[in-house]
């Protein structure tokens, strides 16, 4: 390590154990695994400027994300003007978007420390823009996510194949990932090339001593009952999770299901669990299966919509669902969510409906004078009770403060908010605005309590809501018109469906199961709950009892975000001291506005076990300061289960890792030596076992597109002894011999580029160049080789109707027929392609790098080797009606981005791309959705 | 019906080799009939195909090749259509993929009988049709075509993109709206949010 051991640095640990790890860490090479909230970037920073300090290394920061980076990029200029260390250079950034390879070479040439982008600094390391050997080491964080197929892991297995002298230090703290089946620890170890992981969860000794030696933080818990609807709604959505799970019991006999219950269906990862479960049959299981796990992700957004969204937001987003759940056009009753057929189904609508207001309307009323308004409507707007709790506690804080106005301490008598997200800060801070801000109409009967309400707000959240339903009604029923057509069978009903929620009564008999129509709940033809729309009479007459009064025109209309991008510019003005602030939790960023705001008061509107820890530290690290802290949860919520839930398997993880890590020592003394070796074995013996050295004394040598980096193919190329050479290619993915040329494609990719008619202008390209175009169909590791379920196998059988809806089948054969010389490679994993690829390769010639970049390129273009797309938005252009693939590349190369796509005016369009698709260009984004849907369609 | 001819072209020939071949159950809606050929199917002019179960592949290997060979290099798509019946195909896959590139025949992979069946039905069915649906954008309704493009940006589903819609009234204001806009609408969280005002915004082309 070239690192001057003498320079002076200065720490920012003040905790013991955080100055444990930072020795421990100086001394040798680790895995740091700690629980979150424990200041994991701040050991990081530490760690990263006592090797900037040295000067005139090489180190590289890898798996960090956006935030990570401005907070490492900060903090080190931070300790650099500190500790007036004068070789210090502080963090540079590389990503693609704003370097080019001369300047990356540049500064990769000078040094320092860097954060790259995984598959940039790939592509680099593979080209030789990096010498592998010159980097002094490497710094990983989210070391959970380097699995063996990862990017991450190719970098390091590159890294510590041309360089051993380096350092390697990896962090992570989510213990979670590194207890599951696919990744124990000691494989983790293995692909992270380290031998000892070293791990503080929360209760480690020195931990705990260092949080809870000195002052404790000074914490009041409060628990807060749900109103009544709130516990029905939940119970409501956990009795459809119930349905739906025992739902997939029974269709899927045979899986190992111990963990499908109610109680882990509230984990964050419970889909994704159930996903990968049913993933190796996933062709076997049935529509609806399928149809139940995707209900499933949305059951538990509502159930955290219910705890989030006030109730008018609330009643908005299901009504969002309820029209985006309507059926796709062809198919039957059968096809829709089997969960909004429950009575539960019919509770959560209602109820949520019931919380923003009552009142029937009385059919003989509208049938006997239907100009007369019903004035039963009434505005029910149900606040939520940590509102008040939230009103309440302020109110203390500032008795608080005016009785003990003197700080003794450094902390500012600001008071900080936490809570989940930026939607939840916008809602409490509208709240915090209004609170005091009267209705004039409304006060008659709430004479008794002036406290703070939130009716001032729910009022105009309502009146925006109505406005905003009577444009959804249209639009709802204008895109998904002709869906609702095709199952009824008549437009008649879709009016209905549209407008009201229940059949008007000389249509009743047409409602499915005769009798109990008048009093079960509203019911579509379908037998589905559709609540889309009220009769525009209710509207009106909520709408008038909404209007305005005059302390509410008074009010601003609108309270504007404010966007947190300029916080510190914009608090600055004011005195910190009165001041509270609205934050959403943000990770290891809390720990920023801990420091920067220096709180006296912590509100923790929702519970986030990290925070706490963080506290803790905060609390331990400044013992001149005091913080009281209350801690809010609504008491036998989802929300309270969550919590306690994820603070138990935290600690069951690392629990388990601890005793991995014991009986880990044996295994590891025989794979300490191993990688390396192992991996130089594969190497051998595929070599002298081919006969190639008859055709080429070359290594075997594969040119990759540097956007198949994204995969994890070239990795494991690479891992079978194949030097994979980075290259923009214009046609393909992969060139394998000066004749073989393959463009790969998972099975997503191929519907996808089936469907917008790349592939075919792909294989068109190939073919015009190679001699074996091959397309690779290539199926994921855990998923069903098998296409079947994506045919239609039942479906329409005759020519007509294949011609008209082909199926992924039928459009492979299509390709075919197109092209008779394209050949296709199906290929059950990546790993399987690689063993494809090398079978390929045999006692062929190598391809040339220089001559595979060069094909297909547009001789205009020539030398502007470095051109690149956007590929999101180049899909999105795809998608625009109308669009070709010359229009394509007209646009990208005219048009700066999407929005200003969309507003430019037709005629300019029309002079660039013509006249047809510049109108239909046009007509996509300026049309209405709020007008009827008689538009002639595009 | 009228009369078939005797080797037309509407219908698919069949091997008497074929003779028992459970896969011709799931043909149904094209005609077949028995011919003296030396593929095993007759699937137009130019086309035919072989048929191959990894069962029996994996006792006799070398079968698949002296029919290859029989086929004397005729025909301009030579299908070898594969059928997955057993676990262990990955070895079985490899070597054949290696020969569809020196024996110029183009694999398909089925899982069953009815998919092999429908396989010999579609290549019949498109013997003549030309590759409209596979070209370019499909036409479909606005309603699609709108989803399908505010879904673009990973992440965002259909709901979002009805709620997004249904808040700004068109996709240019939609495009156009900043991210605070955005953010208010039910069940857009910040990630979404930041997805779509930058796949808005950003550039095309990534400059140098």
């Amino acid at each position: 390590m070239p690192s001057d051991e003498n320079a002076p640095v200065k720490l920012s640990l003040p905790l013991e154990f955080q100055q444990d790890i930072f020795k421990e860490l100086r001394e040798e090479d680790e895995l740091v695994l700690i629980a979150r909230g424990l200041g994991l970037l701040r050991i990081v920073t530490n760690l990263l400027h006592s090797y900037d300090a040295a000067g005139n290394n090489l180190i590289l920061l890898i798996g960090a994300d956006d935030r990570e980076n401005v907070w490492i990029g900060e903090a080190l200029a931070e300790h650099a003007a500190v500790s007036q260390a004068p070789k210090a250079r502080g963090l540079s950034l590389v990503n693609t978007d704003l370097m080019s390879v001369g300047t990356r070479e540049k500064l990769y040439a000078q040094g320092g420390l860097f954060s790259i982008t995984s598959r940039i600094l790939i592509v680099d390391f593979l080209s030789g823009l990096m010498n592998p050997e010159t980097v002094a080491g490497v710094v990983v964080l989210h070391a959970e996510r380097v699995v063996a197929t990862s990017l991450e892991a190719f970098i390091l297995r590159i890294y510590r194949q041309k360089n051993k002298a380096g350092f390697l230090k990896a962090f992570s703290d989510a213990p979670e990932p590194f207890t599951m089946g696919y990744s124990p620890l000691s494989n983790m170890m293995k692909n992270l090339f380290l031998q000892k992981p070293s791990l503080y969860p929360r209760f480690h000794v020195s931990v705990a001593k260092s949080l809870e030696g000195r002052k404790k933080a000074e914490v009041i818990e409060l628990e807060i009952p749900m109103t009544e609807p709130m516990r029905d709604i939940q119970n409501a959505v956990l009795e459809c999770v119930e349905v739906s799970i025992s739902e997939l019991r029974k269709s899927n006999a045979g899986i190992e299901m111990e963990d499908w219950t109610v109680d882990s269906a509230l984990h964050k990862n419970f889909d994704t669990m159930i996903r990968r479960q049913l993933d190796p049959v996933w062709h076997r299981t049935s529509f609806k299966t399928r149809q139940v796990v995707r209900d499933l992700t949305l059951l538990r957004t509502i159930l955290h919509a219910l705890l989030t969204y006030d109730a008018v937001d609330f009643n908005k987003y299901l009504d969002t669902v309820l029209a985006a759940s309507q059926p796709p056009p062809g198919s039957t009753k059968q096809n829709q969510s089997p969960w909004l057929f429950l009575d539960a189904a019919d509770t959560i609508f209602t109820t949520a409906k019931r919380r923003v207001y009552t009142g029937k309307l009385a059919n003989a009323d509208i049938q006997n004078n239907p100009k007369a308004v019903p004035d039963s409507l009434e505005p029910v707007l149900e606040e939520f009770p940590k509102w008040t709790q939230l009103a309440e506690i302020l109110e203390e804080i500032e008795q608080d403060a005016y009785l003990n106005p003197i700080l003794q301490d450094s902390s500012n008598g600001s008071i900080l908010i936490m809570c989940g997200d930026q939607g939840t800060c916008r809602q409490l801070r509208e709240f915090l605005q209004t609170m005091y801000v009267r209705p004039e109409g409304a006060d008659e009967e709430d004479d008794d309590e002036k406290g703070p309400s939130a009716k001032f707000m729910m009022r105009r959240k309502l009146r925006n809501y109505l406005f905003w339903k009577r444009d959804f009604s249209k639009v709802s029923a204008g895109l998904f018109s002709e869906n609702e057509k095709a199952i009824n069978g008549s437009t008649e009903q879709r009016v209905q469906s549209g407008k009201s929620n229940r059949a008007p009564p000389n249509k009743r008999r047409r409602v499915r199961g005769g009798g109990a129509a008048g009093s079960g709940p509203p019911r579509s033809e379908t037998g589905a709950i559709r609540t889309a729309g009220d009769r525009d009479a209710h509207i009106a007459s909520l709408m008038r009892e909404l209007q305005p009064t005059e302390t509410e025109a008074m009010q601003k209309t609108e309270i504007g975000y404010d966007p947190l991008d300029n916080m510190e510019d914009y608090y600055e003005l004011f005195d910190m001291n009165e001041l509270i602030i609205i934050h959403p939790y943000e990770g290891d960023m809390d720990e920023h506005v801990l420091e920067e705001t220096k709180p006296r008061y912590v509100i923790m509107y929702e519970p986030d076990a990290a925070f706490i820890r963080r506290i803790e530290v905060y609390r331990s690290s400044h013992t001149d300061r005091t913080v009281k802290v209350f801690f809010m949860y609504y008491g036998g919520s989802v929300e309270e289960q969550r919590y306690l839930s994820a603070v138990r398997r935290e600690k069951d993880a690392f629990t388990r890792l601890i005793r991995e890590r014991g009986n880990m020592a044996i295994t590891l003394t025989s794979a300490a030596l191993d990688p390396q070796e192992s991996f130089l074995r594969t190497i051998n013996t595929r070599i002298a076992g081919g006969g190639r050295l008859a055709a080429t004394a070359q290594p075997p040598r594969v040119v990759v597109d540097v956007r198949e980096f994204r995969s994890s193919l070239p990795s494991l190329l690479h891992g079978r002894s194949i030097v994979v050479v980075p290259c923009m290619l214009t046609v393909g993915d992969y060139v394998l011999t000066p004749q073989i040329c393959i463009e790969r494609k998972s099975v997503r990719d191929l519907i996808g580029s089936f469907a917008n008619g790349r592939l075919f202008n792909q294989a068109e390209a190939m073919l015009e160049h190679y001699k074996y175009p091959m397309l690779l169909i290539e199926f994921d590791q855990n998923k069903s080789f098998t296409l079947e379920p994506f045919s239609d196998l039942y479906g329409p059988q005759t020519t007509a109707g294949l011609a008209a809806a082909p199926d992924l089948q039928a459009k492979i054969v299509m390709l075919t027929l197109a092209f008779p010389r394209l050949k296709i490679i199906w290929s059950s994993s990546p790993y399987q392609t690689a063993e494809i690829f090398e079978e390929l390769k045999k006692q062929q010639e190598e391809p040339d790098p220089l001559k595979a970049v060069q094909i297909g390129l547009d001789p205009s273009m020539m030398g502007d080797e470095m051109r690149t797309f956007n590929q999101v938005s180049q899909d999105m252009l795809r998608a625009i009606p109308g669009m070709n693939e010359k229009a394509v590349v007209t646009l990208t190369l005219e048009v700066e981005n999407i929005i200003e796509l969309a507003n430019m005016e037709e005629h300019e369009l029309r002079t660039l791309v013509g006249t047809e698709v510049g109108r239909s260009i046009y007509r996509f984004f300026n049309r209405s959705v709020y007008e009827d849907v008689s538009l002639p369609t595009l | 019906q009228a009369l078939p001819s005797r080797s037309g072209p509407s219908s698919i020939l069949v091997s008497p080799r074929q003779k028992g071949n459970p896969i011709l159950n799931g043909v149904r809606a094209v005609a077949w009939e028995y011919s003296d050929i030396p593929a095993d199917y007759v699937l137009g002019a130019t086309t035919c195909a072989l048929f191959l179960s990894l069962k029996y592949h994996r006792l006799h290997p070398e079968y698949i090749y002296n029919r290859i060979r029989d086929l004397k290099g005729q025909y301009g798509l030579r299908i070898l259509l594969t059928m997955v019946d057993i676990e262990n195909h990955e070895a079985a896959l490899r070597e054949l993929s290696k020969t569809s590139l020196i024996n110029n025949v183009t694999i398909m992979l089925c899982w069953s009988a009815q998919e092999a069946g429908r396989y010999l039905e579609l290549f019949k069915t498109f013997e003549h049709a030309a590759p409209t649906s596979i070209r370019a954008q499909q036409s479909s309704s606005y309603s699609d075509k709108l989803v399908e493009f505010i879904t673009v940006p990973r992440s965002i589903n259909k709901t979002d993109a009805l709620g997004l819609v249904s808040n700004f009234g068109s996709i240019r204001t939609a495009v156009n709206a900043g991210p605070e806009e955005v953010g208010l609408i039910a069940g857009w969280g910040e990630k979404k949010v930041q997805r779509w005002c930058s796949s808005a915004r950003d550039p095309f082309r990534i400059k140098k």
